[in-house]
């Protein structure tokens, strides 16, 4: 850093002031000479006009300087012989070492003294304007406001008008600054060359980016940079180190004001969307709920109908329609809830290790429910498989699989499982095939969406809302399994593959 | 019977109990109706009560309640109606004392089923006839010889096997909690080791199922337990 211009004027004050006491000096030992003061009285006059020429001028120079000129005038005009630099009595020799170095040694002290005091009042001014800034950061409710208290302190302190910059979320410069202008007023001017800028400091490490206009102090941010501390560079170029450090370390205290702004927005947005969520699901589980109890007794009644008529009766067949029909309702309910338990911040999946011929049968079970008829094939290792699982979750995957099948099957045809363990992976393979008409190759990618219904309208196709496979892939997603489905390459027909880790991961 | 069985249903819903109400009159059971529990427990008093469908789900009292108020001076049959994702409070209702569960919705075919298993089980046990042999389907198991056989072939199994296989036979039709088999067969103080019980109901399994994936014999109840099914 360049010094202040003013070191050569101290010194030039500092010989002034050292000629001037010492002057005095001589023209009291005069005095004193003539009223017969003894003259040890004449060097502590001088070891006085050391001590003042130390006090007053600036470095300890001075005070050496000023001990060893005073030490060289008392000798030459109060010391035989008189006015000559040489001495005849031999003792003024040690007189004169003595005088030295007491002048040195109080020139020293003195320089020390003035020295901590400045450094003392450095501190405190230290002190106080990290004081103010700090207390006005904490004030502050946004960026801006936060970007207006570090200009205004900022230049404060460093007696000019500097501006902040600001950079948004993604490390961008804004298109506006803050500038300080004369008598504490604050203006927005419009950013020049803001791609320059954001490419320059994007890869800058240092504190400090010395230009043409601007010297620009970073403010690095936990991630990224928050903003730019422009300082003019006709200014800046005269900064003492001391000076340097302290913009710096303001710079770090708006550093932390902004990080914690932008952490607070954070953890609000995402309260919100939190609460959004559980509000949507709660919803969801509310309403599925409500409907379990009427679609009880529409089963059960159309339930009695069909029993209660014959099966040439047209009855028979309306009763048993709406029985078909409030049951795939209730397969849907069942959906839903499984999805909303899934969401349920306070869910934890089951870890249990279940048998997989278990979870396997219930959903069996369940499709020859609806589709009495249906032929089901199974293949699986002769061995019982165990692995961790939310049994009823995974019975969910199997029934809307199957169920997804026995909907694509041909008549008459079977829908074949294969079970398979993968020692490299230490996975479970579960294949569900089907011998329908397989999968629209647009379809493919999509089929796991949530609400996809497919492309091509089927006559008689059955309806859905496209929920049953998306829950497939989120409950599987959730258990560290992977899903995906496929056409067939022997046959026609639709495979759909899904695996489950044989041993819990460590998540 | 030439007695008509009594059966009490406890449901505030109105519907659903008409709709269990004449289907079980279609059978020929004579039904009572409850709102809360407290009618309930009134009427299990005043009235001769032969078995009663508790839904878990009560206004006033929680069912829990009713089903240990009950318990504490009736061993009549108790089948607890609930809704589907409580698991946990199934088990503890069975542990508690119940005999079986419905979970809503449930098919007429599952309702009566259930009430006949019950019915057939507690009559059973205050007959105090022994049976020498049970028969399921092709499954027999003899308990003087402690042989167990499979289409008249005799199969082999382990003791623990044996154990766990007639405790099945013994409640035919009724769902066992994954805690009452372990206590029954392991012992006290065993506690939750499902894992046993797992691996020993996978090894019976393969000795009398064609498919352990299809069985006939041995049905699962997930989060509950399991079930021997004769019909």
């Amino acid at each position: 850093m360049n010094r202040i211009p003013g070191t050569q004027k101290k010194i030039v004050v500092g010989l002034i002031i050292m000629i001037f006491s010492i002057a005095t000096a001589t023209l009291i030992g005069y005095f004193f000479e003539s009223i017969k003061i003894p003259e040890t009285n004449i060097v502590i006059v001088y070891i006085l006009a050391v001590l003042i020429t130390a006090r007053f001028s600036q470095g300890y120079l001075m005070g050496v300087l000023s001990s060893i000129i005073a030490t060289l005038t008392y000798n030459y005009f109060f010391t035989a012989p008189y006015f000559s630099l040489s001495v005849y009595d031999p003792n003024y020799l040690i007189t004169f070492v003595i005088m030295t170095i007491t002048a040195i040694i109080t020139g020293t002290l003195t320089s020390k003294t003035l020295q901590s005091e400045k450094e003392a009042k450095e501190k405190e001014v230290e002190s106080n304007t990290l004081y103010h800034l700090t207390n006005y950061l904490t004030d502050a409710v946004d960026i801006k406001e936060i970007a207006s208290v570090a200009t205004s302190a900022i230049s404060g302190f460093l007696a000019c008008n500097v501006a902040c910059l600001c950079f948004d979320f993604h490390g961008n410069p804004e298109e506006t600054y803050i500038q300080q202008e004369d008598g504490s007023q604050q203006i927005i001017k419009a950013t020049e060359n803001i791609e320059e800028i954001r490419k320059r400091i994007e890869n800058l490490h240092a504190i400090v980016d010395i230009n043409e206009e601007f010297y620009d102090f970073p403010i690095y941010g936990r991630e990224n940079i928050l903003g730019l501390i422009r300082v003019p560079t006709s200014h800046a170029k005269k900064l003492t180190d001391y000076q340097v450090k302290l913009v710096h370390t303001m710079t770090e205290n708006v550093a932390l004001a902004m990080d914690r702004f932008y952490g607070i927005q954070e953890h609000l947005r995402l309260k919100e969307e939190a609460s959004q969520e559980r509000y949507r699901s709660n919803l969801l589980r509310a309403i599925s709920h409500d409907l379990r109890t009427p679609l009880a007794t529409i089963m059960g009644n159309s339930e009695l109908l069909v029993s209660l008529s014959k099966k040439k009766d047209v009855i028979h067949d309306i009763s048993n329609d709406i029985n078909k029909e409030a049951d795939w309702l209730y397969g849907l309910v069942e959906n839903i809830l499984s999805l909303t338990k899934l969401q349920d911040s306070k869910f934890q999946l089951k870890h249990e290790y279940e048998v997989v011929e278990e979870v396997l049968s219930v959903a069996i079970q369940n499709i020859n429910r609806r589709y009495p008829k249906m032929e089901i094939n199974v293949a699986m290792p002769n061995e019982a498989v165990l692995i961790p699982m939310d049994a009823k979750l995974i019975a969910q995957v199997l029934t809307n699989l199957l169920d997804n099948a026995a909907k694509h099957n041909k008549s008459h045809k079977p829908i074949d499982i294969t079970i398979k363990k993968l020692e490299t992976t230490s996975e479970i393979e579960f294949t569900i095939r089907d011998y329908g008409n397989g999968i629209n190759e647009d379809d493919l990618p999509h089929l796991f969406t949530m609400f996809f219904i497919g492309s091509k309208q089927r006559v008689d196709a059955q309806h859905g809302i496209g929920i049953g496979l998306a829950i497939c892939d989120e409950i599987i997603r959730a258990h560290h399994g992977t899903i995906q489905a496929r056409n067939c390459t022997a046959g026609k027909g639709a495979e759909f593959i899904f695996t489950l880790p044989m041993k819990e991961k460590e998540s | 019977m030439t007695v008509k069985t009594r059966i009490l249903i406890v449901e505030d819903d109105n519907k659903i109990s008409n709709f269990i109400s004449f289907a079980l009159q279609q059978e020929g059971f004579i039904t009572l109706a409850a709102k809360n529990g407290q009618t309930a427990l009134s009427l299990l008093v005043s009235e001769q009560i032969d078995i009663m469908l508790l839904d878990l789900g009560l206004p006033d009292f929680d069912g829990m309640e009713v089903l240990r108020k009950i318990r504490e001076w009736s061993e009549i049959p108790v089948i607890i109606v609930s809704a589907r994702d409580q698991d946990k409070e199934k088990a503890m209702a069975l542990d508690a004392g119940a005999d079986d569960y419905l979970t809503k919705p449930f098919s007429v075919t599952e309702l009566l089923a259930r009430v006949r298993v019950a019915l057939r089980h507690f009559y059973r046990q205050n007959n105090q006839k022994i049976q020498n042999t049970i028969k399921v389907k092709n499954l027999e198991i003899n308990f003087e010889k402690r042989l167990v056989y499979l289409a008249d072939k005799e199969i082999h199994l382990t003791p623990l096997e044996y154990s766990l296989l007639s405790l099945f036979f013994k409640n035919v039709g009724k769902v066992l909690t994954t805690s009452y088999i372990i206590k029954e067969v392991w012992g006290v103080g065993y506690g939750e080791d499902t894992q046993a019980l797992r691996a020993l109901m996978a090894g019976l399994r393969r000795k009398i199922e064609q498919n352990p994936a299809k069985p006939i014999y041995l049905l699962t109840e997930i989060g509950v337990g399991y079930r021997l099914i004769d019909e």
